[in-house]
């Protein structure tokens, strides 16, 4: 009796867990998060140590095999996952906390010049190829850390998101009870944070899921072009020593394709969790 | 409709000061002074010199107050005049350039246009049929979830190395020169395709989901079910749908423009292909900056290219903006 | 849509299929790589960074040197020799000429020295010793000397192109070294070609004087291709649009025999060695001006890792003195086997603490004998990532007896200008140690004595300063080569740097060959050594041409 009034409740909560796309994503996703944690304590090696001998193929010993130099690349892809899970999660973050209250304040005002001036702003962020800004401030800073890499990943990142949120607040603006807020003379900022954000909580966090998807693929994409911290491993510094060190040409595919593919299985599983949440809050998709 | 242009014309114009000024700052303003290490190099070239003269002294200024410089930039910029390469001394920046671009445009053209035509197809199908849904859907987001230089990884490893069918790199085979025999063009044409299909696959996948949940939205809205109930075929249910949902995928192309093209810097490194992207990352190995600041310039312009275009398209196919202009861009 | 565009690829062929020439066969053809790094935009012989193939394919030297057996081979010059102790004789060739049917006689010798005495030329320092350069006649040139450096000199003869005077008499001085010599007139085998941004052209000349004497390059056409990553040279290699590749290959000893490459060892070290590693030392900086500690360091790093894990044992490690080929004609086994160096931690360690570098404050790091604290930055290029793992690896053996050492990558300019201004504690380099006629050129470059001012350029990065050194080099450099007196100061030399230890040799880069044998045959190799597999600059000289000409197409 007691479970049932919950889920009703909870109706959204119940179609979640319920949703296939929704559960193999969540899945995936804890599966690949738990691997970044425990991975560092499964593994005997370092992962700048030589571990072994060179050009070993997945094994017992080595479960992703060793790089040519006989390095574990199981132990230099948990590693690196970290750095880049930890990456995308800060950029991810900072981008959509920009993305979040440029959009809020442009839509909230819209029509007034603080929305023209941001929505130039956001336009003209949303037309230049993040990787062009990116390969182009890395390149000329030769110390990056994590934190500057993240920060400059974001500061490309924002602009979708500030847009969708600007239409979100904008449709719902206009909904009566917020008009009524008004009526009854509630602050800007009650407004904003008690009636539209509060009805918009499901949307961000979709919002989010995509922009974390963004930004890990951005980090990644610098790491491969030797662009990403300067110190430490990362999955896409994992990739680019393979391309480096000729892994494909000499037939070690579990240097060159095992990381990328443990990070495309990530962003796939947060796409099932993304469309399976769209399901959930529009009703409308779910019947298929 | 004019209006409409107007307001996107003011967008791009922005945007390109924008990137000129983000040009022209960041060298100056980042740590360890890359502007003057630069000016040491060429210094101890043999006539960079008279280079320094000519060039530097008026596009740079140094010793000029700092609005001075930045004026100086953009008048050499209106002259084409980009700078010198230092890595491949005396080549002006600007040949560089021209000889790389059409590499970009040789993949990307034919891989959006293609892959957004074929998407929308495959993703319409997908969006009616069940069965096909349950197969295609995961393909899609695998396609659409992978990094492009390591979807590029893949392909060649697959095509390229174990099947050996492709070669891995470059544009055109050390034993060819450029003319218009079929040796020649079929030779291009080995070497284009596997960055071809990195580029044609990736984008693919994202259209293709697109395409499908707009599908299974529209299906499932009052007008489709009542079309059902008046009988109507599945087809031409789903061309219903499809047509509605061409507008948001054209829309959706002008904001991917960045990613894809950002796509194809990275698909060009892992296949040595001579584009814009390559030649960037390779001037940024040997700290080209002329070279650098070229190549950021000319990507920007391609997207604004590309943007202005989809525009124009959008323009055509949307009755709402054909007539008036109203709403948000 | 399609139609339309197949359309247009029907129209363009047609229009065009006239009008273009085709390459030279490609079984006619050498592609090759490894030698230029960027297109050719001069082959000016004077101007030091012309296109690296210009000397020895457009414009030949006296003699050529065979680094395998250290001799000098007549190449111009038919004999040479010392007819004095300050006068060297040299008899030309009967009947060379230039690429243009000029005859190239003793007076363009003359005039190729005269030129850097009247002129600012890279090569004007030697006239500091020569007096006079006279031609006897056609075919005679007397080089007259007031001191002269013979170490150098045997560097000199296979060294320097010889150019010719009735093209080079009518350029004005100050635009010498800045013409770009498009198409140069030399007396080589081979012309400049049609290149591109990515390739560097070069056609037989059919006319060579030397078809008669050391007969005709087989290669109709050499094509130098421009390949900045080593990866995409594997590739070609693998599908044989390569033939011979001059890059650091990783993995080349696992795979060659799979995919057929040949190197010249067909088992460890694979490669000729071309160069040594050494890592130079910051003398100026405490406690690296202590020679105990320099001593310490090269005990403490075991180079046999560097060679196994980063190079595959395509390199061998280093002698001591860091002499190899024929410079080891001079090496002292007594002094090597009493000063030199080996790994043994337990040593390193045993040495830093009797010197009083130890850990004062318990953090794990040895520290400067009054207590504070010291580290130490390795650098190398980003992106050439052979070295890159090896300055790892020399970290690890450092931090593992307390020495805090930590790699790091800028980019080569930062690189060079640090080391050039002597702003960095550690780097590991080898542009001056590649294989020569003479160990002065190691020495001098180890050891040199312009160290005080801004920039330095010509070696000894860690500006170690010592007079008596510098006295010695410059002795051996003017005794007659390969006498008792030459030897002896041969010896005392090497004894200063092992004791002082200013630069560590670690391993010695190999001369990277592959060749592939699908169009040609008949390579170089330890067993049929018609020649030497290299296209790098300043190579040429080395029997590349004997290669070209030893070369075999495939039928």
């Amino acid at each position: 009796m007691k479970t049932k009034s919950f889920w009703k409740k909870h109706e959204n909560l119940y179609f979640a867990v319920s949703n296939k796309k929704v559960l193999l994503g969540v899945f995936m996703f804890v599966a690949i998060i738990l691997l970044s944690l425990v991975g560092p304590y499964l593994t005997p090696y370092d992962y700048e140590e030589f571990a072994g001998a060179g050009y070993l193929p997945p094994s017992k010993d080595h479960w992703f095999g060793t790089t040519l130099m006989g390095r574990d690349v199981f132990t230099r892809v948990v590693y690196g996952l970290r750095s880049t899970l930890l990456v995308g999660f800060l950029a991810g973050t900072i981008a959509s906390a920009i993305g979040l209250v440029v959009g809020f304040v442009s839509g909230y005002y819209s029509g007034k010049a603080a929305d023209e001036g941001l929505m130039m702003l956001t336009n003209v962020f949303m037309v230049i190829p993040s990787l062009a800004i990116l390969i182009i401030l890395s390149a000329y800073l030769p110390y990056r850390g994590i934190v500057t890499q993240s920060l400059i990943v974001a500061a490309t990142a924002w602009p979708w998101t500030a847009r969708a949120v600007r239409s979100q607040t904008l449709s719902l603006k206009n909904q009566e009870f917020v008009n009524l807020s008004r009526i009854s003379g509630l602050s800007t900022f009650k407004i904003l944070r008690d009636d539209i954000a509060a009805n918009m909580f499901s949307y961000v966090f979709m919002v989010y899921i995509l922009q974390f998807n963004g930004t890990i693929l951005a980090s990644v994409g610098l790491e491969f072009l030797g662009l990403g911290p300067t110190r430490g491993v990362s999955l896409g510094l994992v990739m680019q020593n393979a391309v480096n060190w000729n892994a494909l040409h000499l037939g070690m595919w579990w240097w060159g394709l095992i990381p990328g593919l443990i990070l495309t299985l990530l962003i796939v599983s947060l796409y099932f969790i993304n469309t399976g949440l769209d399901e959930v809050f529009n009703p409308r998709l779910r019947e298929m | 409709m004019g209006r409409y242009l107007s307001k996107k014309l003011a967008i791009y114009l922005v945007t390109f000061f924008f990137a000129v000024t983000l040009n022209w700052l960041i060298p100056r303003f980042v740590p360890g002074d890359p502007i003057t290490s630069l000016l040491a190099r060429f210094a101890s070239l043999e006539g960079g010199k008279e280079i320094l003269q000519s060039y530097f002294v008026q596009t740079f200024g140094l010793d000029k107050p700092l609005y001075a410089q930045y004026i100086g930039f953009w008048r050499s910029l209106f002259r084409g005049d980009l700078g010198i390469s230092i890595t491949r001394y005396p080549a002006p920046v600007m040949d560089i350039i021209k000889d790389a671009v059409i590499y970009d445009y040789i993949i990307l053209l034919p891989s959006i246009v293609l892959s957004w035509i074929i998407g929308n197809k495959l993703g319409a199908v997908s969006g009616v049929n069940k069965k096909v849904d349950n197969f295609m859907m995961p393909v899609f987001y695998f396609l659409t979830s992978s990094p492009y230089f390591w979807f590029a990884l893949v392909v060649s490893y697959v095509f390229g190395i174990v099947l050996g069918i492709f070669p891995t790199s470059h544009a055109y085979s050390a034993t060819m020169r450029p003319g218009w025999n079929w040796a020649f063009i079929a030779d291009f044409f080995m070497h284009w395709f596997m960055p071809f299909l990195t580029m044609f696959l990736v984008q693919l996948g994202g259209w293709a989901i697109g395409m499908r949940n707009m599908i299974i939205y529209e299906t499932n809205t009052n007008y489709s079910k009542y079309m059902e109930s008046l009988g109507a075929s599945d087809k031409l249910i789903r061309n219903y749908g499809f047509r509605n949902g061409i507008l948001p995928q054209v829309t959706g192309l002008a904001i991917s423009l960045g990613t894809i093209i950002s796509g194809s810097v990275l698909t060009q490194v892992v296949f040595s292909y001579p584009g814009l992207g390559y030649t960037m990352v390779q001037a940024i190995k040997e700290s080209d900056y002329f070279l650098i600041q070229g190549c950021f310039l000319f990507l920007i312009l391609m997207v604004l290219l590309a943007n202005f275009v989809v525009d124009i398209v959008y323009m055509i196919i949307d009755p709402r903006v054909r007539h008036s202009y109203s709403g948000e861009v | 849509m399609k139609t339309r565009v197949s359309v247009l690829l029907i129209v363009a062929l047609i229009v065009s299929s006239s009008a273009f020439a085709l390459a030279a066969e490609r079984n006619e053809t050498l592609i090759v790589g490894g030698g230029p790094w960027s297109p050719a935009t001069s082959w000016n012989p004077l101007y030091p960074s012309r296109t690296s193939a210009t000397i020895g394919l457009v414009y030949e030297t006296l003699f050529a040197y065979n680094p395998l057996t250290n001799e000098h081979k007549p190449w111009l010059a038919d004999s040479g020799e010392w007819i004095s102790d300050t006068v060297y004789e040299v008899n030309l060739r009967n009947g060379i000429h230039w690429s243009d049917g000029e005859p190239l006689t003793a007076v363009d010798v003359v005039f190729t020295y005269e030129i850097a005495r009247d002129n600012e030329l890279p090569y004007t320092p030697i006239w500091r010793t020569l007096e006079e350069v006279k031609a006897l006649s056609l075919t005679k040139v007397q080089f007259v000397f007031n001191n002269p450096s013979y170490q150098e000199w045997q560097i000199e003869l296979y060294s320097r192109p010889i150019i010719p005077k009735h093209i080079w008499k009518d350029i004005p001085s100050d635009q010498l070294m800045i013409i770009a010599n498009e198409n140069p007139v030399g007396s080589g085998p081979y012309k400049s070609g049609v290149g591109g941004a990515d390739r560097i052209v070069w056609d037989r000349d059919d006319n060579w004087w030397g078809n008669e004497v050391f007969g005709q390059p087989k290669p109709k056409q050499i094509v130098e291709m421009i390949i900045y990553e080593n990866n995409v040279a594997l590739g070609m290699l693998m599908q044989r649009t390569l033939d011979l590749s001059n890059y650091f290959i990783p993995g080349v000893p696992s795979i060659k025999d799979a995919f057929g490459l040949t190197t010249w060892y067909d088992e460890a070290p694979f490669m000729l060695q071309a160069n040594t590693a050494v890592l130079y030392l910051n003398t100026q900086r405490a406690p690296l001006d202590d020679a105990e500690f320099r001593r310490a360091l090269a005990f403490a790093v075991n180079p046999e890792v560097i060679v196994e894990r980063v190079f595959e044992y395509m390199v061998p490690t280093a002698d001591p003195t860091g002499l190899f080929g024929g410079w080891t004609d001079y090496r002292d086994a007594e002094v090597v086997e009493e000063y030199g160096f080996y790994y043994d931690p337990e040593v390193a360690k045993q040495m830093l603490d009797e010197a009083g570098y130890v850990d004062a404050d318990g953090d794990g790091w040895r520290d400067l004998p009054d207590g504070s604290a010291m580290s130490f930055e390795i650098i190398v290029p980003a992106g050439w990532t052979d070295w890159m793992e090896s300055i790892r690896i020399i970290s690890e053996h450092f931090r593992a007896i307390g020495i805090n050492a930590t790699p790091a990558f800028p980019d080569q300019s930062v690189y060079e200008n640090r080391m050039f201004t002597g702003n960095f504690d550690m780097l590991i380099n080898n542009y001056g140690s590649g294989v020569s006629g003479s160990p002065f050129s190691y020495w001098n470059w180890i050891a040199n004595h312009n160290i005080h001012r801004d920039q330095v350029t010509e070696g000894n990065f860690g500006r170690y300063d010592n007079q008596e050194l510098f006295d010695l080099i410059f002795e051996f450099n003017q005794i007659l080569p390969m006498t008792e007196e030459s030897l002896a100061v041969a010896s005392e030399i090497q004894k200063i740097l092992l004791q002082e230890m200013p630069a560590i040799p670690f391993w010695l880069n190999g001369m990277w060959a592959q060749t592939t044998s699908k169009y040609w045959t008949n390579w170089p190799t330890e067993n049929n050594p018609v020649g030497y597999p290299s296209t790098w600059g300043g190579y040429w000289q080395f029997g590349t041409i004997e290669m070209l000409i030893n070369l075999e197409p495939v039928q």
